[in-house]
């Protein structure tokens, strides 16, 4: 059923295990490098969720301190964003643009190397602030001043000093990455491969990217004046001598609003990859849903303040935000609608990224639309701050964003190790995961809606029937991980050879030996056709196949 | 896009040094968005605050700013006069216009630190010493940055053969000089004009 | 001809199931104790019942695949090479765009007839539409006006007619109530549920904030905006009673010397500086519980 002969099933250079230990600049070994070092993260950070899900299950603050659960929570959301969502998906950028575009690395190998060895030390730096006296930053993710500025052990290193280092390091490990992405992008596409033949992962890569160059450096600028606040005494944020605590909210939300797409556009990169692969068919208005990216990072940047509608903003503010968060469902319909397209009437085959990708598409319709509630500013007001909200970002954060990131996990496995995965392994994963994503994030909606707060360690009577099924689905979510670890370490040592493309799908990553070659191209390709053509038995590119 | 007889290994590192002038450019850019934010939230502290001078502070002495800025904005001229004698393979006028490019930056840091002694509030005067301290000092931060990129580039020169085929290294150092300038306009419009 | 009816049939389950969990979504509230709530609930439904449309739709729609387009086992044909159809992209692109601009509308007229004020800085809008208080015998004039204090983690409530202090929060029923929302220390989130309202405290001002109270009863009054360690037992009771019982009641409490209230933040802070092995980390010391005339 594959196109593969013998020889290319033998891959041509030994593994080695060792190079992933190394400042390789080798843009494959650094994606792998992101993606197994995000996951850890991951690991870690849902750790940190069970065991606040633990103290969730019953209304009093019993198992936990509640510094140690406010710790806990603001280690959880800044771990699972700075450590494992955003290098994972510069880990699938690293590993797949070049090789999606036709190039033999990044523009910058070095560049690239040291950004990747930042996140490491992000990583490092969290879980040391556990050991700093007082504790890790305690004042959620967002870290609002002055809430974040009160320090009650009077040092000058405490926990949320290392929380803004470690994300001020992040940052810069994220600018490098844009950089070096977006300029890989713009100038290194293979000869013929105009944007209109640009896969749209690429173009979601690129509409991401963009958004970190623009948006970060305002959460860089608040971050600093932040941390003068807290470590040299100045008034910035401080309202006791005259600052003002709402500016910072305004430089956070400028940058984490449009983060949100930074994380979730690359997820629509790899449902418009995946989706056409299973569904034997183009992807449906391939050029409006490549474009629509852009349209997002665009809208993205001026809708922010739809997290402050509660916050001091005057009334004007929040009905122009309510307006211009409502125009971003026009871009994301365009991209859910060509994916019900792109499936309808195929020839569907479910293998797990396939499952996933569904899975995922179905779970971001359901938090867009809880999404569109938030944004309508009177429903807000009761709803901001409950669980409600944090029901609507899980649906995103794991019901989309992590879906998509397992759909890619499986999709390219077989590229990136030259091994299959065990399907029925894979299958298994998925059953658990959604049904754990709807038992963990469902409850959290009414539970919500009837005024539970969130960031609480402990709650009215009342909420406690809710808590205990998103306990329950937080545990069962735990256990998905282990058949996918088992899966993942099982196959990658003795999975069954893959060859260069088990999937038949057409892009350009296919063509190569599985793994690819340390340059990726013995002569680079000249690309003659559109990325999905799928029922049209033609060629893609002039000298590869 | 690009012509497809790039089809040799070789040419893979001669790729990174085209690209390195976009992604000095891509990296001004983004760094522009710091200096913004600044400046917005200047605007918003400028706008709304109660009390925005310190007590016993009145305004900002500008004649001495005035003239620094002149020197600053000038000193674009002057890198921009070494960068075409480089172009013209003189040398020794990259090296002279060159070195008053830099004696012209120092002699702005020399100014602003000057003026920093002289005044009577600190950075943790209230917001307006927050915002004073922060845009002057991180503006000349960058000053002070351009002023030792322009050194390193000044030693190189004396490498025999070395920018005999022009050379990242000073074009992308007069960009970032462009670049302090142009910042340094708005931040003196805005602190020093506006009060 | 088939397929218009089975399209047809689609539609109108999806609308019978769209209007039944608009319905329903009454029931996922707590009691619409304020005019607010009213409007708020129906606000909801509306959004409800669009976005189960949606997302039944869409999900039906892969079911619907997935059930009748699996490849064969040995089947390795491709579909058609469809790529798009531009007439659909743009009725997809429109419907989206026509709902929203309704949608927002919506928001903006109930926004605007809940009249909560906050902070009005700049520039305030225009008050268009009626307020809903204006509806049935809602007395707008006099206001009862409440100052309300907050701080790490308390809540005390004002009366300054009667300069009474309070840790339970006493409204009449059926009269407009204006607050004043102040902090002393970090920012912290005035919450009632039952009322659906909410307003952030920023610290350093003053935020005027109004709703009506229409249905009798004791409901909870939680602080919103995470304040650190006691976070959670920032919480206080609201009271709505009748105008009778309201002035009573504070007839009352305007003759009792103040008392310090009880203080759950306190008193778990002084609880756990006994344990000599307490696991937590160091917090920022609660405030001395408040010296109130009435407290529950
Ligand atoms: C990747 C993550 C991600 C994504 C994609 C989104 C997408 C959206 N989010 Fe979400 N959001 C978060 C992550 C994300 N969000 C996080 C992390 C928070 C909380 C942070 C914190 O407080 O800690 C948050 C909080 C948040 C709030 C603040 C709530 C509060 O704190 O009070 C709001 C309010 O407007 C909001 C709105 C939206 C909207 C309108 C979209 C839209 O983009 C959704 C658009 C998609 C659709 C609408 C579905 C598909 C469209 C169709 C099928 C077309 C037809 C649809 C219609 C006509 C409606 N989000
Ligand atoms: C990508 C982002 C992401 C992801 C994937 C998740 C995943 C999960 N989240 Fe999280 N969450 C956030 C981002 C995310 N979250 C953010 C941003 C916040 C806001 C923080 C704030 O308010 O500041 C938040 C807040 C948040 C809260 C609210 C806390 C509060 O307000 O008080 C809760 C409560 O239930 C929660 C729960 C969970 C659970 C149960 C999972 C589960 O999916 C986790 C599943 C568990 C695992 C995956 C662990 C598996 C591990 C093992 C089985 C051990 C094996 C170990 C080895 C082999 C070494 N999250
Ligand atoms: Cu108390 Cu927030
Ligand atoms: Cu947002």
């Amino acid at each position: 059923m594959t196109t593969t002969t013998p020889q290319d099933l033998i891959p041509k250079t030994p593994p080695n295990w060792r190079k992933y230990f190394s400042f390789s600049t080798d843009h494959k070994v650094i994606g792998i490098q992101y993606i197994v070092t995000a996951f850890f993260f991951f690991l870690l950070a849902g750790v940190f969720a069970m065991i606040m899900r633990g103290e969730l299950i019953t209304p009093e603050p019993d198992l936990l301190d509640r510094t140690v659960y406010n710790g806990l929570y603001t280690m959880h959301g800044t771990i699972m964003l700075f450590g494992w969502t955003f290098p994972v998906l510069s880990g699938f950028a690293n590993y797949l643009v070049p090789l999606m575009i036709g190039a033999r690395d990044m523009a910058f190998p070095r560049l690239n190397a040291a950004a990747f060895w930042m996140i490491p030390v992000v990583g490092i730096l969290f879980i040391l602030s556990f050991l700093v006296p007082g504790g890790p930053a305690q004042s959620g993710w967002w870290a609002y001043p002055p809430q974040s500025l009160q320090n009650p052990t009077g040092n000058l290193i405490n926990g949320q000093f290392i929380w803004l280092l470690a994300v001020a390091i992040s940052g810069v490990s994220s600018i490098m990455g844009a950089l070096n992405i977006v300029t890989t992008i713009i100038r290194m596409r293979a000869p013929g491969m105009g944007w209109f033949k640009t896969p749209a992962f690429v173009w979601t890569v690129l509409a991401a990217q963009l958004i970190q160059l623009y948006g970060l450096p305002a959460l860089t600028a608040g971050a600093v004046m932040l941390l003068c606040d807290l470590s040299v005494g100045t008034a910035f944020f401080d309202p006791a001598q005259g600052g003002n605590p709402v500016l910072f909210q305004h430089f956070f939300w400028f940058y984490s609003h449009p983060a949100v797409y930074v994380m979730v556009l690359p997820v629509f990169g790899i449902f418009s990859e995946v989706f056409p692969v299973y569904a034997r068919k183009p992807l449906f208005g391939y050029k409006i849903v490549a474009v629509s990216s852009l349209i997002i990072t665009g809208l993205s940047g001026i809708v922010w303040v739809h997290h402050m509608f509660a916050s001091g903003t005057p009334g004007w503010m929040r009905v122009v935000f309510m307006a211009s968060t409502m125009l971003i469902s026009v871009p994301s319909g365009i991209k859910v609608f060509a994916w019900v397209g792109t499936i309808w009437g195929g020839k569907l085959r479910l293998d797990t990224s396939m499952l996933f990708a569904m899975g995922g598409l179905i779970n971001f319709v359901f938090a867009g639309i809880t999404g569109i509630m938030l944004s309508s500013v009177p429903i807000d007001i009761h709803v901001n701050n409950t669980y409600f909200v944090v029901g609507h970002f899980h649906y995103v954060l794991y019901g989309t964003i992590t879906f998509g990131i397992y759909a890619g996990i499986y999709h390219w496995f077989p590229k990136m190790t030259g091994k299959m995965y065990y399907e029925g392994l894979g299958k298994l994963h998925f059953y658990l995961t959604i049904a754990g994503t709807a038992l963990n994030f469902l409850p959290m909606h009414p539970v919500g809606l009837m005024g539970m707060p969130r960031r609480v360690a402990s709650y009215d009577p009342e909420f406690a029937f809710w808590n205990v099924l998103a306990s329950l689905g937080a545990f069962l979510l735990g256990i998905s991980t282990i058949p996918f670890l088992l899966n993942m370490v099982s196959s990658w040592i003795s999975g069954k050879e893959a060859g260069n493309n088990p999937w038949r799908a057409i892009g350009i990553e296919w063509l190569v030996s599985s793994p690819p070659e340390h340059e990726n191209f013995e002569e680079i390709p000249i690309v003659i056709a559109e990325p999905y053509g799928y029922g049209k038995d033609e060629k893609l590119t002039e000298n590869m196949g | 896009m690009t012509d497809s007889t790039i089809t040799d290994k070789e040419l893979h590192l001669e790729h990174e040094e085209d690209n390195r002038m976009w992604g000095f450019s891509i990296i001004l850019l983004s760094e522009s968005v710091i200096f913004l934010s600044f400046f917005a939230g200047y605007i918003v502290y400028k706008t709304t605050a109660v009390n925005w001078l310190p007590p016993g502070v009145s305004g900002l002495e500008i004649r001495e700013p005035a003239i620094n800025t002149i020197i600053l904005v000038s000193s674009s001229f002057v890198i921009y006069i070494a960068e075409r004698f480089l172009h013209k393979e003189n040398i020794w006028g990259f090296r002279i216009f060159w070195l008053l490019t830099m004696a012209m930056g120092s002699y702005f840091l020399y100014g602003q630190a000057v003026e920093w002694m002289g005044l009577e509030f600190g950075f943790t005067s209230g917001v307006f010493g927050g915002v004073f301290y922060l845009l002057t000092g991180f503006h000349g931060l960058h000053v002070l940055t351009g002023v030792l990129l322009q050194a390193i580039m000044l030693i190189r020169s004396f490498i025999p053969g070395n920018y005999a085929g022009g050379e990242f290294g000073v074009e992308s150092t007069s960009l970032f000089w462009h670049f302090v300038d142009v910042i340094w306009i708005v931040l003196f419009v805005l602190i020093y004009v506006w009060q | 001809m088939k397929r218009a009816i089975t399209l047809g049939a689609i539609a109108i389950f999806l609308t019978i199931a769209s209007i039944w969990m608009g319905k329903a979504s009454y029931s996922w509230f707590p009691p619409q104790a304020s005019a607010e709530a009213i409007l708020y609930d129906d606000l909801f439904s509306i959004l409800t019942a669009i976005g189960t449309f949606i997302f039944l739709g869409v999900t039906l729609a892969i079911v619907f695949n997935i059930i009748f387009y699996r490849a064969g086992r040995y089947d390795t044909s491709d579909g058609l090479p469809i790529e798009g159809n531009i007439r659909l992209e743009i009725l997809w692109t429109v419907t989206p765009l026509l709902i929203v601009i309704g949608l927002a509308t919506a928001s903006y007229q109930t926004y605007d007839k809940m009249n909560l004020h906050g902070p009005t800085e700049i520039a305030s809008l225009p008050q268009v539409i009626e307020p809903a208080y204006a509806d049935t015998g809602i007395i707008a004039e006099p206001m009862t006006n409440v100052e309300v204090d907050s701080k790490q983690w308390a809540w005390v409530f004002r009366y300054p007619e009667k300069n009474v202090t309070s840790t339970e929060l006493h409204l009449p029923v059926n009269q407009r109530a204006h607050f004043q929302l102040r902090s002393q220390d970090v920012i912290h989130g005035f919450y009632i549920p039952a009322f659906r309202v909410k307003q952030d405290i920023i610290p350093a001002k003053t935020i005027d904030f109004e709703f009506t109270p229409i249905l009798e009863g004791k409901y909870r009054l939680r602080d919103s905006q995470y304040s650190g360690t006691y976070f959670a037992a920032m919480q206080a009771d609201v009271v709505v009673e009748s105008p009778e019982d309201y002035q009573a009641w504070l007839t009352k409490a305007a003759k009792q010397t103040p008392t310090p209230a009880p203080n759950q933040a306190a008193s778990e802070y002084a609880r756990r500086q006994q344990k000599e092995d307490s696991a937590g980390w160091k917090t920022v010391v609660p405030a001395p519980a408040p010296m109130v005339n009435y407290h529950s």
